[in-house]
């Protein structure tokens, strides 16, 4: 059973159509990465999954109830991390942590334990008196995360948590929400980090222009390339188009194709010596092949026609 | 909810202080400064005693008569004279240690009693100062009067007189020129006592006070009669200190213009809160948005209550000031901290753009205040403000009461003021709630 499941969720701003039609599940204890560009919807999805945005379509289920069904109960389940650094910066870590565990409704006792095991967690108990507003980045970041975890949700929402922080601060968080996971939370995480999304999710769905274009765990997606690998050919192919090489779309699948390079993936399964050789014998010079495994970019790459890092 | 959420806002507010304490600050500051330029500053906290210099170029018995009596009796109530040689009181008057410089020029009784030319006595007044000076004018015009009148009348003995002064009379001579000056001042006595006009001062009770009270009396019914007002209160003696404390006076009113600024300061916290996503956080958690806007009027309130303590209190003390009323004025300072919070909170709840909302709070604030009468007395506000906007102002309710309060002996309605102010407040706050609601209705993103 899904502890969040999104159907057909859209939402438009004037002209421009934000989300269209989105629909995907969080299942308890798993992390799904909701991976795409900026601009992309994440954020706004996010915001419709949390009641900080009422969708124009579609419909929010939380626990199998409907969001907007009973708004009050469903976030008493969710906690949500934003993007930007929402807490008050006057104020220590311990201050924000137990003002939030108060507002998510503990008692003044509950809040204070609650706030002091996770500043433990987060590696945060040296500086718990002092000002936010002195603290790094990452430490911002981190409390920010706890800010989210004091009446402990059953399904969290992370929108983008290491934007903007250094790679160890990066791994000291990821490395939280693994033991979160563990614990048997469900986690929906919108990053534009393909690293994230490889070694973080469980399942994936990339989405852009609103638009969730695929979806799954990670080797599906890659299986959506034709296998687990794919050739990268240098050349000069200014001129020369694949069209006009005799049955090239029958043995292999174009996934990019630049005045300098063609990406492509054999179709059915071929021995990579022979897609190699038949590689080798095209009617143009090639200076270099490398085969490599396909990544989330790739897949990116071939959904869009664009990488996800331009 | 709403303990938790002032908390939050006091400690934040306690952590970053420096706007909180700029508008402290400012009207304290203001206040000493005006009210040393228009009266300075004296133990009683009120006008205080006028120093000024006598420069006696003449070093005639007449300079002599004009000198001694400008400290005795009454005058030495309010007049400090000092006998200085003009250098030394110009170099005084100069560095702000006398409010003017009086000089009887030499030759001043001779040319007096012959009248063989115009005289004049010359008063130089320190342009720093305000009141004092213009006081000395005044004071000066009606020795003047004094003297062309006894000019007037005894012009035809003045030569014998001015041989008495040079002492060229005998005692016989003398005395039968004050026995001739007596029996001239006896026929002027029906004409000028009792006064055809007297005024009366009265204290709070009703009870008249002091020698005009007794002329007014004995006056009976002949005189007209014209009741000047004195401060209303307890004690008679800190009433008439009080009565021409400017610094009171300008104290309130400048309270009453900074407490608008720090309201301003205290709503337009929800823009910051918006800005820095604390509230869309909160969304995240609660459905209803109500207690979070609540929440910030209460710390408004709250706020406003606190900064009225310091600055009615602290400037009380800093200058002197003994409030006549306290419980009436600590209530009117509620009341217009429920009126300034709900302000503030329909104007945030109004423009949605943070630096939008900056400029139309702010500019509300400032045009409250002047139109107001806060600022500036009401009284000396263009004819069209004065006559039609003013009275509509809620600043100018407080501010107007608060200061009867402290300076009339009339019964002030404080308490329909209150209620007038609190009730404004509550609108302005229900009015906000339903702008809010409103615009959040899609959620705080939309």
């Amino acid at each position: 059973m899904s502890l969040l499941r999104v159907e057909r969720l859209s939402k438009t701003f004037g002209a421009i159509r934000a989300v269209d039609s989105i629909s995907f599940e969080v299942r308890p204890g798993e992390i799904y990465g909701l991976l795409g560009p900026n601009g992309a919807g994440k954020t706004t999805t996010i915001s419709m999954i949390s009641g900080l945005l009422k969708p124009d379509a579609g419909e929010v289920f939380v626990a199998s109830a409907a969001f907007w069904s009973d708004p009050q109960k469903a976030k008493s389940i969710m906690g949500v991390v934003p993007q930007e650094i929402a807490i008050y910066e006057e104020l220590s870590g311990r201050e924000n942590l137990e003002f939030w565990g108060r507002m998510a409704g503990l008692g003044p006792r509950d809040a204070k334990a609650r706030a002091a095991e996770l500043l433990e967690a987060l590696t945060l108990i040296d500086r718990a008196k002092d000002a936010v507003k002195t603290y790094s980045g990452g430490m911002k970041r981190r409390i920010n995360l706890g800010c989210a975890l004091l009446h402990r949700p059953q399904l969290l929402l992370l929108d983008e948590p290491t934007v903007g922080i250094d790679p160890q601060a990066r791994l000291n968080i990821l490395e939280f929400i693994r033991s979160l996971r563990a614990s048997g939370t469900a986690i929906l995480y919108t990053t534009h980090y393909l690293e994230e999304a490889e070694t973080l999710c469980q399942r994936i769905g990339i989405i852009d222009n609103g638009r969730v274009l695929a979806e799954g765990t990670l080797s599906e997606l890659q299986e959506r390339l034709g296998g687990d690998r794919v050739f990268v050919l240098e050349a000069d192919f200014k001129g020369s188009s694949p069209d006009a090489w005799d049955g090239f779309h029958n043995r292999f699948r174009v996934i990019q194709k630049s005045e300098k390079q063609l990406v492509v993936a054999a179709i059915g399964a071929r021995d990579p010596s022979e897609c190699l050789k038949d590689l080798l014998g095209l009617p143009v010079h090639v200076e270099n092949v490398t085969l490599k495994r396909p990544s989330l970019n790739d897949v990116f790459l071939q959904l869009t026609g664009r990488e996800l890092r331009e | 909810m709403l303990r938790v959420l002032l908390a939050k806002d006091l400690r934040r507010a306690w952590r970053n202080p420096l706007p909180w304490l700029i508008n402290l600050i400012v009207p304290l500051a203001m206040t000493a400064l005006i009210g040393m330029v228009f009266g300075g500053k004296s133990d009683s906290g009120a006008l205080g005693r006028i120093r000024f210099a006598v420069v006696d170029e003449d070093k005639s018995v007449l300079s002599d008569v004009l000198r001694g009596s400008a400290n005795q009796r009454e005058g030495g109530k309010y007049l400090e004279p000092v006998f200085l040689e003009r250098e030394d009181a110009l170099r005084q008057l100069n560095a702000s240690k006398l409010s003017a410089v009086l000089i009887i020029p030499e030759h001043f009784m001779r040319d007096y009693l012959t009248a063989r030319e115009a005289v004049s006595l010359e008063l130089i007044k320190n342009p720093a100062e305000s009141i004092h000076p213009a006081v000395l004018e005044e004071l000066l015009g009606a020795v003047v009067t004094a003297l062309n009148a006894i000019s007037r009348n005894f012009n035809s003995e003045f030569p014998e007189w001015q041989e008495v002064f040079e002492g060229k009379e005998d005692y016989h001579k003398v005395s039968m020129l004050i026995e001739r000056a007596g029996e001239k001042l006896k026929t002027a006595k029906k004409l000028i006592d009792p006064p055809l006009v007297t005024y009366e001062k009265e204290d709070s009770g009703g009870t008249p006070q002091g020698e005009e009270a007794s002329a007014g009396k004995a006056n009976g019914g002949d005189s007209n009669h014209a009741a000047g007002k004195t401060a209303g209160g307890k004690s008679g003696k800190s009433k008439q200190d009080d009565s021409t404390n400017v610094f009171a006076y300008l104290l309130l009113g400048l309270a009453a213009m900074f407490l608008l600024f720090l309201g301003n300061n205290a709503m337009t916290d929800l823009h910051r809160e918006l800005r820095k996503g604390t509230f869309e956080r909160y969304q995240t958690m609660h459905q209803r948005l109500g207690p979070f806007i609540v929440g910030k009027v209460v710390f408004a309130v709250v706020v406003l209550l606190l900064c009225s303590a310091i600055m009615l209190g602290g400037g009380g003390l800093i200058f002197r000031v003994h409030w006549q009323h306290p419980v009436p004025l600590i209530s009117l300072a509620f009341g217009y901290a429920v009126f300034v919070a709900g302000l503030f909170a329909v104007l945030v709840a109004l423009v949605p753009d943070e630096r939008r909302s900056a400029v139309l709070t702010n500019v509300a604030g400032m045009a409250l205040g002047l139109v107001g009468g806060c600022a500036f007395p009401p009284q000396q506000l263009p004819a069209f403000l004065r006559d039609h906007l003013t009275p509509l102002m809620p600043s100018n309710w407080f501010v107007e009461t608060a200061r009867n309060l402290q300076f009339s002996s009339e019964n002030v309605l404080w308490t329909l003021v209150l209620l007038k102010l609190a009730v404004t407040g509550v609108v302005l706050i229900a009015m906000a709630a339903f702008l809010f609601r409103r615009r959040f209705k899609a959620g705080l993103r939309a």
